[in-house]
């Protein structure tokens, strides 16, 4: 099929607290293009449909391999990876928005530092800094490494987040990327000293108990996350540590 | 000499939109934990007792009454009744609106079977909740009193299902209370980290499924036993009794039975 031009419809607005408008783009048609080099074209040339100037599209990405997580936005009302949405595989026209979940930032960039902070909340890294050298950590059996690799492979993309339906303003629920963070770090012979601490934070308003099992995060997860796995897997461990504080502190 | 102040350290901005997990604070974890452990126990509990007492509606009218009439002569019966019914099903009920009304319902961007069974469940606990409301009241608490007159419970649920938009909504809350119920299993079982793994939720998800579907279709046998198996059940099939005593069974078939099948000895 001779296709000439891609229809793209931009939700866009200038600052945080603008109203958003949608600008209509037509660009000269490329095989094998994706949505980043799509909003890369756009910026080579930054004129409407209507053939009215305006600006480049604002939006995140880095990688531009799916590995960076930084380019998640609603293509085609659906939260996933510019760079791996593929045009020749949308529907047109191909209409992108901002998550939904985040606040707005400028155009397509959202500010997703909820997910930073509730990585912090939870403690999602090995303590190992100090002022002396610690020699080498305790071994970490092969077993361990297979369950841990899938974990580690989260891109803080907060797709998981942006889909869910209890991540949301009244629940303020941690999503699922945190949660699977704090699986991934407990089960590190080292990183397991501050196994504990993430449980009894997981516990708290806003944690675990509001995951409602929709399992739309392991659904949309472009890495392919083993995301209700650790809810499951964690929801048992921060039930056993509040039923052991609970009788034992 | 005066000292500089130091420059205070810059306040963290206040993030907008979600907010950060509140680690380790509040309580919403135990009321959770209670709303989910108590649709379990008791009042699933409850829930399948039920659905088996009425099964021997499929027996008539006088089986029916004596399960009734074993069920009212248990000891503490009363305290039974509030401590391990009404009252763990007033909070899970009213706890589970509370969730269900802080859910955004996103099936219409990702429609999957799996977010379609979240909106289920809220769909299905308010219609249960809902209907439970009225029959309690209409069932238990308005009408002849079913504790002290056992012998006119099979009459007085066959005058209620004489209406056929009651039985309408009593069937539609028969499907949708035991899809919440089995569901709702499979839901503990995932979120307590009984099922972790994919295979196992999988397999449990038939569990459940075979369960839910056969109390479904034993309630819905009954619901069948009182309207068309045993038409114009009489007004009381047990002679009047004290409250707390057992007495036996009449031997011969009351005035006006329908059933000469069942002359009422004990079973």
């Amino acid at each position: 099929m001779a296709q000439s031009t891609i229809k793209v419809e931009i939700k866009r607005q200038p600052t945080p607290d603008a109203p958003s408008v949608t600008e209509k783009f037509e660009i000269p048609y490329r095989p094998g293009m994706n949505i980043t080099s799509l909003l890369g074209e756009i910026a080579l040339n930054p004129v409407d449909v209507s053939g009215r100037a305006t600006t480049p599209v604002t939006y995140d990405s880095n990688c531009l391999e799916e590995i960076c997580g930084s380019c998640a936005m609603l293509i085609n009302g659906k939260a996933r990876m510019a760079c791996s949405a593929l045009v020749d595989k949308l529907d047109q026209p191909i209409t992108l928005a901002p998550l939904s979940k985040f606040p707005v930032v400028r155009d397509l960039a959202v500010d997703r530092s909820v997910l930073f902070e509730n990585l912090k909340k939870v403690k999602a890294w090995v303590p190992i800094d100090g002022s002396y050298d610690l020699g080498a950590g305790p071994r970490q059996a092969p077993q361990i490494q297979e369950q841990r690799y899938p974990l580690s492979n989260c891109i803080s993309c907060t797709i998981c987040m942006e889909v869910c339906p209890q991540f949301n303003d009244v629940t303020n629920f941690v999503g699922a990327a945190t949660i699977a963070q704090a699986k991934l770090f407990n089960m590190d012979p080292s990183g397991s000293v501050l196994k504990e601490e993430r449980l009894r934070a997981l516990a708290g308003d806003g944690g675990i108990q509001e995951c409602g099992f929709a399992q739309n995060c392991v659904q949309a997860c472009p890495k392919q996350l083993p995301l209700t796995e650790a809810i499951s897997d964690m929801g048992r461990d921060v039930f056993i540590q509040q039923v052991k504080d609970l009788f034992a502190r | 000499m005066a000292t500089a102040v130091p420059p205070a350290p810059p306040a963290a901005k206040p993030l907008r939109g979600v907010q950060p997990l509140r680690a380790g604070q509040g309580n919403s974890f135990l009321w959770h934990k209670l709303h989910s452990l108590s649709g379990i126990v008791p009042i699933g509990a409850f829930l399948v007792e039920h659905i088996i007492s009425n099964f021997e509606t499929l027996n008539g009218p006088l089986a029916y009454a004596q399960q009734v009439k074993f069920l009212n002569s248990l000891p503490l019966v009363r305290v039974l009744e509030w401590a391990f019914i009404f009252i763990p099903l007033a909070f899970h009920a009213l706890y589970g609106l509370f969730i269900a009304f802080r859910g955004r319902v996103s099936v219409n961007v990702y429609p999957w079977a799996s977010n379609w069974m979240y909106v289920s469940q809220r769909i299905t606990g308010v219609i249960a909740f809902l209907y439970i409301v009225q029959h309690v009241w209409r069932q238990r608490f308005s009408g002849i009193s079913l504790p002290e007159n056992p012998g006119a419970a099979f009459h007085k649920v066959q005058v209620e299902l004489s209406n056929p938009w009651m039985l309408a909504i009593y069937v539609i809350a028969m499907i949708a209370t035991t899809w919440h119920f089995a569901y709702g299993i499979w839901l503990f079982a995932a979120k307590w980290g009984i099922t972790p793994g994919e295979k196992a939720r999988k397999k449990f998800g038939y569990v459940c499924t075979a369960f839910g579907l056969a109390l479904c279709l034993m309630g819905l046998a009954s619901i069948y036993a009182v309207v068309w198996k045993y038409p114009n059940a009489p007004e009381n099939v047990m002679p009047a009794q004290p409250a707390g005593i057992d007495l036996p069974a009449p031997s011969v078939p009351p005035p006006n039975s329908t059933n000469p099948d069942q002359p009422g000895e004990v079973r």
